[in-house]
């Protein structure tokens, strides 16, 4: 009674996460695609991009540590994103500010009080490429920890979507061995499936 | 439409299970790629001796990578050359597994070959998985057997579960009673994708 609550409980998990997932997976595999067929041409972004430079007057106050003058000067400009590759100099500070699709390199200085602000933007191809990847994670300092809100968010939704994903993998092992006499086919592609991934994942660096 | 359902539902279950273990790999590897710190500390890379070795010459060819790629054939390695670097004096590349790296750096003038390999482990191994061939050093990309083998794999997973993301919305709609809820599901699920992409693109 229990195993049989179980199975019909799994399968409709397996149903209605599915379908929660649906837009997010087609995300995913697209950018995906996109991301490993650079040479497609009618997915080319870099060389569509717009690229523009702004010069703002900007007063920093005295006193405040290098995260509070990143901080005041997002303020003062209105912009916001995720905060990375940040140089700090005597006179001057440098870092960029990206969100999916938009990188913003910002040169501040102090002397002048003028912050030079070179915007990339990208087209639709460029923007679904940079979704796949943006997580806020610093290849040179894995410790970082994503510094906007959205970053954190888009990260978690990240994490729900390959939790589900594993969940349906899961669950569909389930389903099928209940009528895995109907399918028995079942067996060759499930093990097909574990001996590839076992193969590049342990088999090939041992 | 009704009359394609058992096919659709057969191909649904043979394709599901047959890519269900590479969704595990791409799936543990995005876990990876994101709480990186976690894996680092929990599992840390294992650095494995340094090996010293000599080449009587340096198999030079039409160019740097079927140099590099004779120069691991003499040495015994295999994997995927990746960047090569070359000047006057030395000669160094890596050579990449899933889950294992090795640098060779050979210098030019002696022929001295140094050897460093880094044993990165099975949730590392993923997460390069994940990443192959990827956007960056095209040109290389596909230089050996496993990853011209991954080339195609990894576009295949992302076909068929394109596939399995249609046929299971067309094996959902036949049946009647998870559709009201179904509907619901794919409404949350559109909300909080347009909801998501709203504030992160604009």
């Amino acid at each position: 009674m229990l195993l049989k609550k179980i199975t019909y409980t799994n399968r409709r998990l397996h149903i209605h996460i599915g379908l929660l997932l649906v837009l997010f997976i087609w995300l995913f595999s697209i950018s995906g695609l996109l991301l490993n067929h650079g040479d497609w041409k009618f997915a080319s972004f870099w060389e569509q991009r717009k690229q523009t430079k702004t010069i703002t007057s900007i007063h920093i106050p005295s006193g405040l540590d290098s995260t509070q003058i990143i901080k005041n000067i997002l303020l003062q400009l209105n912009i916001s994103g995720e905060v990375n590759n940040v140089k700090m100099n005597a006179d001057s500070v440098d870092f960029s500010v990206s969100y999916p699709g938009h990188v913003n390199n910002i040169h501040t200085d102090y002397k002048k009080s003028i912050c030079v602000q070179n915007k990339l933007s990208y087209n639709i191809w460029g923007k679904l490429r940079t979704l796949h990847t943006f997580n806020g994670a610093n290849k040179n300092n894995p410790s970082t920890t994503p510094n906007w809100l959205l970053t954190r968010v888009w990260r978690f939704s990240m994490d729900g979507v390959a939790i589900g994903l594993i969940f349906l993998s899961v669950s569909s092992w389930i389903m099928w061995y209940k009528i895995r006499k109907e399918y028995a086919w079942g067996y060759f592609a499930l093990l097909v499936g574990f001996l590839t991934a076992i193969y590049f994942v342990i088999l090939l660096r041992s | 439409m009704k009359k394609y359902y058992p096919s659709i539902r057969a191909l649904h279950l043979y394709f599901g299970l047959l890519i269900s273990p590479l969704v595990l790999i791409f799936c543990i590897s995005v876990l990876v790629l994101n709480h990186t710190d976690y894996i680092n500390n929990r599992y840390p890379i294992q650095n494995l001796p340094v090996t010293k070795t000599h080449i009587d010459k340096i198999p030079y060819d039409t160019s740097d990578l079927q140099t590099a790629k004779n120069i691991i054939k003499k040495l015994g390695v295999k994997g995927e050359i990746d960047f090569i670097f070359q000047n006057d004096s030395q000669i160094s590349f890596p050579v990449l597994l899933p889950g294992f790296t090795t640098s060779i750096k050979i210098d030019k003038q002696t022929n001295d070959v140094l050897i460093t390999r880094k044993e990165e482990g099975a949730f590392r191994a993923t997460n390069f998985l994940h990443k192959m061939p990827g956007p960056h050093n095209a040109k290389l990309r596909g230089n050996s057997f496993f990853m011209q083998n991954w080339k195609l794999l990894a576009d295949g997973v992302v076909y068929l579960l394109l596939f399995l993301s249609a046929s299971g919305i067309f094996l959902w709609y036949f049946l009647k009673v998870e559709r009201k809820l179904g509907w619901v599901s794919i409404l949350v699920g559109i909300i909080l994708f347009t909801g998501l992409l709203f504030f992160l693109l604009t």
